[in-house]
C-alpha cells in the first residue's frame, strides 16, 4: 500500500533519535534564527539541517520540498524586490523592472526563513516514524483518542483513495465516461463525492464497533510494545539545543541594552 | 446456573416497526460450539451483537428481558467491560482493522494495549495467536495489503489475543476460499478445547453440521428450535426457515439410510460409518446410480452436446502485475464462449485481476484481450459498458443514487437508452432479483444482501452481452442463492456469457457448465465440474474443495 507518511526507514542514527529530540531541534532552528534576526542565523541553521539530512541519507527526499518552496520564494523576491515600502537604492534593472536593495535584502530574509523552517521540519518528518511519535506523545499524557486520530490518518487516507478508485471503476463500468479530456474528468468528479462519503460513513460505523470490541473504551492505562527511551545522545542534544535558545536570547538582550 | 443465560430477550431498533429479537430464551454452557442459522433478516446478527452489549448500548432502541454472561448482566454493564469477556468477529475483515497500525503484529497488539496488558505478556500472547491462525509469515506486513482471507484471520487473531471467554463470529468465512474456511473452522474448534465458548453465525450449513454442538434456528427474530445439529437438520420444514436441507441428509432419506437414533446422517463421516450396517443398501452398492445422484459423471443432456458456441473473448499471452517483478497473472491463454463460466481458486490467485482485464478496467502489461473483434485496451471502459457488465464484490462501491429505481436506471441511461426504455429494463431487472416492491426506497436503507441484488440488477438492466459477477453469493442465504441462480440461467438462455468468481463449490457445480481453476496467476484446470473436480492435487494447489455432493461419491468409490 502506498503510504502517505514521508518517513524513510533507513536505520540511520537520525531515525534512532527520540522524536522529541528532533522536535526540539525544529524549535531551536526556528527560535534561534528568529531571535538572532540576521541572515547569518538562518544560514547557520540551513547549513546544520542540510548536514543532518545528508548524514541521515535523506537529502534527496528534500529536493521536491525545496523546489516547491522556491516558487514561493521567487514570488516574494519579485514583489518585495520591486515594491517593498522602504525601497530606495536601485540594485539592478531587467528590461523595465527595477529591483531595489532594501526589498531584495528583505525578501532574502523571508526566503531563508522559509527554507530554514522547511529543512528543519524535513529533518524531523523524514526520520520519524509517525507511530513512534504518536506512542511517545500518548506516553507523555496525550489522550489515546488524539493518538488514534493522528495515526489512523496515515492508514485510512490511502485506503480512501483506494475506495475512490474502485468507485470510479464502478462508474466507468456502468457507462459513465470518466476518461478523456479535462472537462470529462471534471464532470466525473462531482458524482464521485456522495458514494465515497456514504461508503466511508458505513465503514466508519463498523470501525467504531470494531474499536469498541477491541477495548478502545476501556479506562485503564495503556501499555506499549515498543520502548523508545531517550538515550544519552538525546539528553546531550536536548541540553545543547536549550542552551542555544537561551544563549541567543541572552545575546539579544545584551545587544539591545548596549 | 448456565454460562450464558438469555431470558425473554426482546429488542427493536430505533425507527423500526418490527421486533428484531422477539422473546428469546435459552441457555448456553461453557465450552459449547453454538451455530446460529436462519435466513437473512432472521435476527442472527442482532442477537450476536446483543451478547456483546452493542445491542442496546451502541444501537440504542427498545430492549426488554436480559442476557447474563458468566454472571454479568449485559444491559447493566458497558461494552468496554464486556469486551474483556466476549469477543466479536464480523463479516468484513477490512472494517475490523483498527486502521491505526501498520503491521499485522501491532494490529494484533491493539486490543491488548487498550487493556493494559504488560509488554512481555503481550509478546507471548501475540506469538501464540500468530501460530494458532498460521499468520506468522505476514506479521510484518501492512494488514491492509493482505487478501480478504488473510485479513480475516488477522481479525480473528486480534480478538482471540484478548482471551475472551466467549467468541462470537458473524459469518467469518464468507470471504474465504474453501480451504481458508476449513482452517478457520478448525482453529475455532480448537478454541472450544481451551474452554472458550463459540457462537457462530454461518450460511455454510455443511460445515456447521460437522462442527457445532448445538444449533439455534431463527426466523423473524424468534427462536424456532435449539437442539443438536442432527435434530435441527432432520426437520422436514427446514426450507421454510430459509435453510437448504443438506444433500447427504436428503440422499440418505431417499435410500432409507438411518442412524441408530432413527435420524438421517448430516455429515459425510456419519454416512461412511453406516456403510457396514447398510452393506446391501443401494446407496453403497450401486455405483452408477450414485454417480448420477452426485453429479460425479457428466449427465449427457442435449444442451451440452448440441449448442454451437461462439467465441466471445479471446485472451492471448496475457500477463499482468501491479508492482514490478511480482506477476499477478502469468501468460494466460484463454477463449471464452457463452457457456456460463465460473472462476475458482484461492484468495489472491488473480481471479479478480483477470476479470478486470476482461472488462478493461486494467490494461495488460503483456498480451491482448479481444472482445469479438475489438481490442479491449484500445477502448475506454465506458464505451464498452453496454457490452460487458461487471458487478463488483462490495455493493457499497457501486451505489450512486438515492432510490433503488434511479440506481438501476443509472447504467441504462448512460449507455444511451431513453428514460422510458431504461425504466422498463430497470423494472424487469428488479423483478428478476425480487426487489420490485422496494423500488422507491433508498438503497442505503436496505440490507447488505439486498444491496448486492441491486448491484446485480443495475448491471442486468444494461442488457450487456457479457455479465461478470464477483463473488455474488457472499451474504446471501439460500433464497438469495436461488435468485442468483435464476439470473444466471436467464442470462444464459438469452445467449449471454456469464462469468462468476465464486468460493461456493456446490453452487459452482450446480450452475456452471465450465469451470476455470486458478492458482498463483495461472490456470490449473479448465472444464466441466466432472472434469476439474477429479484431480486432488489441482484442488489442493488452488485451495478449493470438491462440492459436498461429489465428495460423497468420491469418499464411497475412491
Amino acid at each position: 500500500m502506498k503510504s502517505i507518511s514521508l518517513y524513510v526507514d533507513n536505520g540511520t542514527y537520525l531515525t534512532k533519535l527520540h522524536p522529541y529530540t528532533k522536535l526540539l531541534y525544529v524549535m531551536t532552528a526556528i527560535a534561534v534564527s528568529v531571535i538572532i534576526g540576521n541572515i547569518w542565523g538562518f544560514v547557520i541553521f540551513i547549513g546544520l539541517s542540510l548536514l543532518a539530512l545528508t548524514s541521515g541519507k535523506v537529502l534527496k527526499k528534500t529536493f521536491p520540498l525545496i523546489t516547491f518552496s522556491f516558487t514561493i520564494i521567487l514570488v516574494i523576491f519579485i514583489i518585495h524586490g520591486m515594491f517593498y515600502h522602504e525601497n530606495e537604492n536601485v540594485l539592478f534593472q531587467i528590461w523595465k523592472l527595477t529591483f531595489y536593495k532594501e526589498g531584495v535584502l528583505y525578501a532574502t530574509k523571508i526566503g531563508l526563513n522559509v527554507l530554514n523552517m522547511l529543512l528543519a521540519f524535513a529533518v524531523f518528518v523524514l526520520t520519524t516514524k509517525p507511530d513512534i511519535l504518536v506512542e511517545e506523545m500518548e506516553k507523555s499524557g496525550f489522550s489515546p483518542k488524539f493518538g488514534y486520530v493522528v495515526s489512523s490518518v496515515f492508514q485510512i487516507i490511502p485506503e480512501m483513495t483506494g475506495t475512490m478508485n474502485t468507485i470510479m471503476d464502478a462508474q466507468k463500468s456502468r457507462g459513465m465516461e470518466t476518461e478523456g479530456n479535462l472537462m470529462t474528468r471534471a464532470k466525473a468528479f462531482l458524482p464521485l463525492i456522495s458514494p465515497v462519503v456514504m461508503s466511508s460513513l458505513i465503514n466508519t460505523r463498523e470501525r467504531a464497533i470494531a474499536l469498541e470490541v477491541r477495548g478502545f473504551g476501556v479506562k485503564r492505562k495503556k501499555t506499549y510494545l515498543r520502548e523508545f527511551k531517550k538515550q544519552k545522545q538525546d539528553w546531550i542534544l536536548m541540553v545543547v539545543f536549550l542552551m542555544a535558545i537561551l544563549a541567543s536570547a541572552v545575546w539579544k538582550v545584551i545587544v539591545c541594552l548596549l | 446456573m448456565s454460562f450464558i443465560e438469555v431470558e425473554n430477550l426482546k429488542y427493536k431498533y430505533p425507527h423500526a416497526e418490527n421486533l428484531a429479537l422477539d422473546d428469546l430464551s435459552f441457555f448456553i454452557e461453557r465450552g459449547e460450539f453454538i451455530g446460529i442459522i436462519g435466513e437473512n433478516g432472521a435476527g442472527k446478527s442482532t442477537l450476536s451483537q446483543a451478547f456483546m452489549g452493542l445491542v442496546p448500548h451502541f444501537y440504542k432502541g427498545a430492549y426488554g428481558g436480559k442476557i447474563v454472561v458468566d454472571g454479568i448482566e449485559v444491559k447493566k454493564s458497558s461494552v468496554a467491560e464486556l469486551c474483556q469477556k466476549v469477543g466479536l468477529v464480523f463479516q468484513n475483515p477490512f472494517n475490523q482493522l483498527s486502521g491505526a497500525k501498520d503491521t499485522v503484529y501491532h494490529e494484533i497488539a491493539f486490543g491488548l494495549q487498550n487493556m493494559g496488558v504488560p509488554k512481555e505478556e503481550m509478546e507471548k500472547r501475540i506469538e501464540d495467536v500468530l501460530k494458532l491462525l498460521d499468520i506468522e509469515a505476514y506479521k510484518d506486513r501492512n494488514p491492509f495489503d493482505l487478501s480478504g482471507g488473510q485479513m480475516q484471520r488477522v481479525a480473528i487473531a486480534s480478538v482471540l489475543v484478548m482471551r475472551p471467554e466467549v467468541m462470537i463470529l458473524d459469518e467469518p468465512t464468507s470471504q474465504l476460499d474453501p480451504q481458508g474456511t476449513e482452517e478457520v473452522f478448525k482453529a475455532v474448534d480448537t478454541l472450544t478445547e481451551l474452554g472458550i465458548t463459540i457462537i457462530m453465525i454461518e450460511q455454510k450449513i455443511e460445515k456447521m453440521a460437522a462442527y457445532c454442538d448445538r444449533m439455534l434456528l431463527m426466523k423473524e427474530g424468534k427462536l424456532i428450535d435449539f437442539d443438536t445439529p442432527v435434530k435441527i437438520l432432520n426437520r422436514s420444514d427446514l426450507a421454510d426457515y430459509g435453510v437448504k436441507p443438506l444433500f447427504v441428509t436428503n440422499i440418505c432419506k431417499k435410500y432409507g439410510v438411518k442412524k441408530q437414533d432413527g435420524l438421517y446422517p448430516i455429515t459425510l463421516e456419519e454416512v461412511l460409518e453406516l456403510k457396514e450396517t447398510y452393506s446391501d443398501n443401494l446407496l453403497f452398492t450401486d455405483k452408477e446410480q450414485l454417480a448420477v445422484e452426485c453429479h460425479a459423471k457428466a449427465v449427457k443432456t442435449e444442451a451440452i452436446e448440441h449448442k454451437a458456441y461462439e467465441t466471445i473473448f479471446n485472451v492471448t499471452d496475457l500477463s499482468f502485475q501491479y508492482v514490478e517483478n511480482t506477476p499477478v497473472l502469468k501468460n494466460i491463454n484463454l477463449t471464452l464462449d457463452n457457456r456460463p463460466t465460473a472462476i475458482i481458486g484461492q484468495n489472491g490467485a488473480g481471479k479478480t485481476t483477470l476479470v478486470k482485464l476482461l472488462k478493461g478496467l486494467l490494461k495488460p502489461v503483456n498480451g491482448t484481450v479481444f472482445l469479438k473483434d475489438t481490442n479491449i485496451a484500445e477502448k475506454t471502459v465506458a464505451t464498452l459498458a453496454g457490452q460487458v457488465g461487471y458487478v463488483f464484490q462490495n455493493p457499497d462501491d457501486q451505489i450512486f443514487k438515492y432510490s433503488v429505481l434511479q440506481e438501476v436506471m443509472f447504467g441504462p441511461l448512460n449507455i444511451g437508452m431513453t428514460p422510458k426504455e431504461a425504466e422498463e429494463k430497470a423494472m424487469e431487472a428488479l423483478a428478476l432479483v425480487g426487489l420490485s416492491d422496494v423500488k422507491d426506497r433508498n438503497p442505503y436503507d436496505l440490507e447488505l444482501n439486498e444491496r448486492k441484488m441491486i448491484a446485480i440488477a443495475s448491471v442486468v438492466a444494461m442488457n450487456p452481452e457479457v455479465i461478470i459477477l464477483d463473488e455474488p453469493t457472499i451474504a446471501q442465504d439460500d433464497k438469495g442463492r436461488e435468485i442468483i441462480r435464476t439470473v444466471i440461467d436467464k442470462m444464459h438462455e438469452e445467449g449471454k456469457l456469464v462469468i462468476a468468481i465464486l468460493h461456493d463449490m456446490d453452487f459452482v457445480e450446480e450452475c456452471f457448465e465450465r469451470i476455470i481453476v486458478m492458482a498463483k496467476g495461472e490456470i490449473l484446470a479448465d472444464g466441466t465440474a466432472q472434469e476439474v473436480f477429479v484431480e486432488d492435487d489441482v484442488l489442493q494447489k488452488a485451495r478449493v474443495m470438491r462440492p459436498y455432493k461429489m465428495e460423497l461419491y468420491y469418499q464411497l468409490w475412491k
